[in-house]
């Protein structure tokens, strides 16, 4: 994966970050133990299956019989996860022998999750009373429309129609980090801003919906219950119509903002309203390693470094234009040439060449995709040699000394500087050196013991 | 990162299709009840399913003489009626029951029209495993991303014999789809296609000892993903029963005769090959020593 400098973290991280005691309230809920089981990695979640049915506390050194010799790290990995979540309890003897056990109220009710089957978190309502469902196709397009739009206003506040739900105050929430404000030329993308954009739908869902967590106390809402929320949201069915009198207020009012995000699609009937969930809503609790709402890529990249985007959006649009010269615009067709100008545009801002390329990859035409490798090579390797030619020159902080008083001072300090490896640069004959920033004070006081 | 072009989910995504023996004469004379057994299936498949939000399952009953699915969790239809729910069954699994009966009654008087021969009471494990074979086939052909498939099968009736050249075909077809076969024999006997079907595609197979705690075989054995495989300790086989079925009587078989173009196998000397009509001729060698004919089927490896 390239560095990517905002990793919009998984959601379990926040779980995990929560105060104990929070943290044990939230397993009193079936559907967040469920989801945080599908959380877990693969390890994990097979050592909570095996220790689903044993009451007593398994010793650690049996677990590690367990894995392979080759599987010890992924081991600690799931141990240490399972631990940081609270659903395995440490325990150790008198003989000094670790022992694991589960979470009693996680466990019981994960048992009763396995035993009944997936019970909905609430029933949908009956469609004979004149709700007029939206197709899947119809909602999905309206989730994706509906996060276009966000996004589009998210960097372009100026653009776009206005969304109804969300508050400007909110909307700058989302904004910190991303759009960096100067007064004279109105806000501009930052550093990872741009990254931001290059991420796939699911990743950028979660840096959202994870900066709205973190300022929910700032709105008077507990985080705690939030998750619980967004979670639940995730076990609905997709396309089903919920009554939203089943609802308590403030997650009415949650679910007005997340309606703006394309979550769900409020509608409203003639006695009661209702919230359909969307697709981007179901996927709330699938981790971020699946990228499970990957779209079919639209664009086609030549050897002659002109590229094709099959696209109608004015988003993707702008995504181009972040590295690529766009040339004209078809109604459907979007052209455009990679050129070393652009790229330096893009590197400019802090986008490295490796997220334009797996960017370019992920979203190629079905029909390149097919093709190995699907982005042709010389392009690819021409745009990490673009980036490589503007890293040629490295720079290190440095200090300056001259006018040593003789030969041998000089001679001694550059043997002083060379045990400190801070050597950068000597110049014998008229006795100069410099030498690295981090070693100046002892460079200092070296000279000074010199001189006495 | 993984390549972009691969159509499979990167993670620990499976597609489970489990393969169910309903064989009535199997089930009438075990120490477990199906019911029982099916409560430990149950709670497995919804442990399958909790595990990932992309999991699927896909149940195909063994009958005796007919196969068919009954469940598939990415059809939508799985909420069975009210009355399932009302008697307290796993709501998601409503429908799977009521097809699972479906089935089984269908199964029953397909048994009495047969009801001449008496063969051994073994199920159709031959036509399961190619449905299931199929169904994994349309999945790689969807074109879209697909879980990794594997088969597990969950059967308890003694191997037919007659099956022995359709249930090798499956197994082949299923080493080269790399789709493994896990197995988990619950019955008296030992099963030679199971031991030979995971064996050759790289599958589990395991009997489990106590049937009370199938569950949690099924959970720490059948369980595991294909990815998580690389690093788990898992039952290594024993002993693998390579031995073949011979194509003129449906017998097992240790030593016979193999016809040396296509490899068919026979109990007894035939004058001509029936299944590719060469025409053996009597060597010369044989009136000398007659065993040096009598080829023993090579050990597979």
């Amino acid at each position: 994966m390239p560095q990517v400098k905002i990793i919009a973290k998984n959601f379990m991280d926040m779980v995990a970050s929560l105060p104990a005691i929070k943290l044990d309230k939230l397993y009193n809920n079936v559907f967040i133990c469920e989801a945080i089981l599908r959380s877990l990695p693969p390890l994990a979640k097979k050592y909570v299956l095996q220790m689903l049915y044993t009451d007593v506390p398994v010793p650690g050194t049996m677990m590690e019989e367990w894995v392979l010799a080759d599987g010890v790290s992924k081991h600690r990995v799931a141990i240490d996860r399972l631990i940081q979540l609270r659903i395995f309890s440490e325990m150790v003897d008198r003989k000094n022998q670790t022992s694991y056990s589960l979470n009693p109220t996680f466990q019981n009710n994960l048992r009763k999750h396995i035993i009944s089957g997936g019970v909905l978190p609430r029933e949908p309502m009956n469609s004979d009373n004149a709700i007029k469902l939206p197709s899947l196709l119809e909602l999905e397009t309206y989730a994706l429309r509906q996060w276009e739009c966000f996004l589009l206003q998210l960097i372009n506040p100026s653009q776009g129609e206005k969304l109804a739900g969300i508050s400007p105050s909110m909307m700058r929430i989302f904004q910190r980090g991303l759009l960096s404000q100067r007064d004279k030329d109105g806000p501009r993308l930052t550093e990872s801003g741009f990254q931001f954009l290059l991420m796939d739908t699911n990743a950028q869902l979660w840096y959202i919906i994870r900066e709205y967590i973190s300022n929910a106390e700032e709105r008077d809402v507990d985080p705690a219950d939030l998750i619980s929320f967004l979670l639940e949201l995730s076990f609905h069915v997709t396309g089903e119509a919920y009554n939203l009198n089943t609802l308590t207020e403030v997650q009415k009012n949650t679910l007005k903002d997340l309606a703006d995000l394309g979550l769900v699609k409020l509608q409203q009937g003639r006695k009661d309203s209702w919230f359909i969930p969307t697709k981007l809503a179901t996927n709330l609790s699938v981790s971020l390693t699946d990228s499970s709402v990957r779209k079919e890529g639209y664009v086609v990249m030549e050897t002659n470094f002109r590229m094709y985007a099959y696209s109608t959006s004015k988003l993707q649009c702008e995504i181009l234009r972040l590295f690529a010269r766009i040339e004209y615009q078809l109604p459907n067709l979007i052209a455009a040439a990679i050129t070393k100008e652009s790229l330096y545009n893009a590197f400019d801002n802090g986008i490295t060449s490796d997220q334009i390329i797996t960017f370019l990859q992920q979203n190629s035409h079905p029909r390149c995709a097919d093709r190995i490798p699907s982005i042709p090579e010389n392009v690819t390797d021409q745009i990490r040699l673009w980036e490589a030619d503007l890293k040629r020159i490295e720079m290190t902080q440095a200090h300056f000394y001259d006018e040593f008083p003789s030969k041998d001072v000089f001679e001694a300090a550059c043997d002083f500087a060379r045990e400190w490896r801070g050597l950068l640069w000597e110049d014998s004959k008229r006795m100069r050196l410099v030498v690295k920033s981090e070693i100046h004070n002892q460079m200092r006081e070296f000279l000074h013991s010199q001189s006495k | 990162m993984a390549s972009v072009a691969s159509k499979l989910y990167s993670d620990d995504v499976s597609l489970l299709v489990l393969l169910l023996d309903t064989n009535p004469f199997f089930w009438s004379s075990t120490s477990i009840k199906f019911s029982q057994f099916l409560s430990h299936v149950f709670a497995f498949l919804n442990a399958v399913l909790g595990l990932n939000q992309l999991n699927q399952v896909v149940v195909i009953a063994t009958g005796y003489s007919s196969c068919d699915y009954i469940y598939d969790s990415s059809s939508t239809s799985n909420h069975g009626s009210l009355e399932s729910s009302r008697i307290g069954l796993p709501a998601l699994f409503g429908s799977l029951i009521e097809k699972l009966e479906d089935f089984i009654t269908k199964d029953e008087e397909l048994i009495k029209e047969e009801e001449v021969e008496d063969r051994i009471a073994s199920s159709l494990l031959s036509g399961s495993l190619s449905m299931a074979l199929c169904y994994i086939q349309r999945v790689f052909r969807s074109g879209n991303i697909h879980p990794q498939p594997r088969i597990l099968c969950l059967q308890g009736s003694p191997d037919g014999p007659e099956q022995y050249v359709a249930v090798m075909n499956s197994i082949f077809s299923a080493q080269r789809l790399m789709v493994p076969i896990d197995s988990c024999y619950i019955g008296a006997q030992n099963s030679a296609f199971l031991q030979q079907a995971s064996y050759i595609t790289g599958g589990v197979h395991h009997t489990p000892k106590q049937l009370d705690g199938l569950f949690q075989y099924l959970t720490t054995i059948f369980a595991t993903d294909l990815h998580s495989r690389s690093f788990v300790q898992l039952p290594k086989p024993v002993g693998v029963d390579f031995r073949a079925s011979c194509f003129c009587h449906k017998k097992t078989i240790d030593m016979g005769y193999i016809c040396s173009v296509c490899l068919s196998i026979f109990c007894a000397h035939h004058k001509k090959c029936s299944t590719c009509g060469s025409v053996f001729g009597q060597s010369k060698l044989d009136d000398a020593s007659p065993v040096s004919n009598k080829k023993r089927k090579a050990p597979e490896t």
